[in-house]
């Protein structure tokens, strides 16, 4: 294990608004769209990071962010942000944009992440979730009244899942989006220790010159990354000399995938969104071909607001690829409703690392 | 065309007159496919206008997919900003998104080749 590296974990922040406007809510509604790029720009300058390349169609805007991805759908945010970003500092900015331009106020909130690999790294208050929770109850809105936190375990030390959210309803549905079916899942995917050999394809090879554009599609294409889902339109970028990350944007769902492929601290994440009222075999599809995109030798999987059977489709897609569940821990929280945080171990390397 | 700048079609007519004139011209077009509401498209909006600005050989047009949304079913444009290079009417090239590099290194390649390139370089073509 390096002595420092890269961090490749995550943090993610999800904030969803309501207002009354019907230029910004409701099927026509804009909403956070029309935040002016200058604003966006400032609040990403805050978090330490900037936009690489991005992508939009009639929903919502992807960016692919110097560290990870911002999603701007007309009331909802999310922002993934990787290495030591100082992403809750994003929260005072967003919320006051959303409300002076936009007329959009907080209904709830939700931040994820794993466990750093070099914690000691990180800025405050990422030292300690003690911490960033002590922030994040400070900067949203007393309206936002229902609020809890938790580290779901696992039985591997290292993987641990920090959860917060809060709502201004004590409700498990995610507040806001009524009008949609319901039925929509997010997937949080976190592997490490990949396959040495595929991970090396996301070094960029020796050339004239370096266009992040170019290679991102490369990789894209030989990685296998296009066909996990074929309908989605993707806008990738690899970094210099080594690291990927892409956005994919299909109909109103969003998914992405970010890679830190240095050997010693190598991680993938893969997020996408799901319905219950998808194809029952869609979401084993999905996790077959990420795996085989990046053979970890640990993983995890962590499903928001599913109902309960999707999760246990999880355990069923991943243990005939040789990856064994081995811890599972369920709890509910306010307008997320049930987060299942599932561990996986590779059968070989854990074989490998006993000898 | 001694304007250097970005020139917005606002209506068919005027999107059919600069295809025309480029079939006589053999100018490179580059057509920026935007919209009001797109996030991406005002992130990549001043590197256009800066391309246009260096490339007075090349015609830039721009064209608000509400606006003139015919146009941008005709050409089949999903996503947005849609980069389409055309010569004499034909697409030659095709950036989707708003990407930097890709849109100013396919601006010099079909600024300077008079031929329509059709293998593309090796990365698109894989792509």
């Amino acid at each position: 294990m390096a002595v420092s590296g890269f961090e490749g974990f995550e943090k993610r922040l999800e904030l969803h608004f309501s207002g009354d406007d019907p230029k910004n809510v409701g099927s026509l509604g804009l909403g956070l769209r029309l935040l002016d790029f200058e604003s966006l720009q400032q609040v990403l300058h805050a978090v330490q990071c900037t936009v690489v390349s991005a992508v939009a169609n009639q929903h919502f805007d992807a960016y692919v962010l110097s560290e990870s991805s911002l999603f701007v759908y007309p009331t909802k945010i999310i922002i993934k942000t990787c290495g030591t970003t100082q992403l809750l500092k994003s929260i005072p900015p967003l919320l006051r944009l959303a409300s002076l331009d936009r007329g959009l106020t907080l209904v709830s909130c939700r931040y994820t992440r794993g466990n750093f690999i070099f914690p000691s790294a990180q800025p405050f208050p990422y030292t300690n979730f003690h911490n960033e929770v002590v922030y994040l109850e400070e900067s949203l809105p007393a309206t936002l009244c229902y609020r809890k936190a938790n580290v779901m375990p696992s039985k591997t030390p290292s993987h641990a899942w920090h959860v917060f959210t809060a709502s201004t309803q004590n409700t498990t549905c995610r507040v806001g989006e009524e009008d949609n079916d319901g039925g929509l899942f997010t997937l949080e995917i976190c592997m490490t220790e990949l396959d040495r050999n595929l991970a090396r394809n996301f070094f960029l090879r020796p050339s004239a010159k370096y266009d992040g554009d170019s290679a991102g599609k490369e990789m894209t294409a030989i990685t296998g990354i296009s066909e996990i889902n074929p309908r989605a339109l993707i806008c990738d970028f690899a970094f210099d000399p080594c690291g990927y990350s892409m956005n994919g944007i299909d109909g109103d769902r969003h998914s992405t995938i970010h890679v830190t492929p240095e050997d010693g601290y190598s991680y993938a994440s893969f997020e996408c969104v799901g319905s219950v009222y998808d194809d029952r075999d869609d979401v084993v599809r999905v996790l077959k071909k990420v795996v085989q995109i990046f053979r970890p030798a640990t993983m995890s999987v962590s499903t928001t607001c599913a109902s309960h059977e999707v999760w246990t489709r999880v355990t069923g897609a991943l243990e005939p690829l040789g990856l064994k569940c081995r811890s599972c821990a369920v709890d509910e929280f306010p307008a997320a409703g049930n987060v299942v945080y599932q561990t996986f171990v590779d059968h070989r390397s854990t074989e490998n690392n006993n000898k | 065309m001694s304007e250097e700048k970005v020139i917005g079609c606002h209506s068919v007519a005027a999107w059919t007159e600069h295809l025309e004139k480029s079939h006589v011209s053999k100018k490179l077009i580059v057509v920026d496919f935007t919209a009001t509401w797109c996030g991406p498209c005002r992130f990549i909006a001043p590197i256009f206008a800066e391309l246009a600005r260096k490339n007075p050989e090349v015609t830039f047009l721009k064209v608000d997919v509400d606006e003139l949304k015919t146009v941008s079913e005709e050409w089949g444009v999903e996503a947005m900003p849609t980069f389409l290079f055309l010569k004499e009417g034909k697409v030659v090239d095709k950036v989707v998104g708003a990407k930097k590099d890709e849109l100013q290194l396919k601006v010099a390649k079909h600024a300077t080749v008079d031929e329509p390139a059709t293998a593309g370089d090796p990365a698109t073509a894989s792509a």
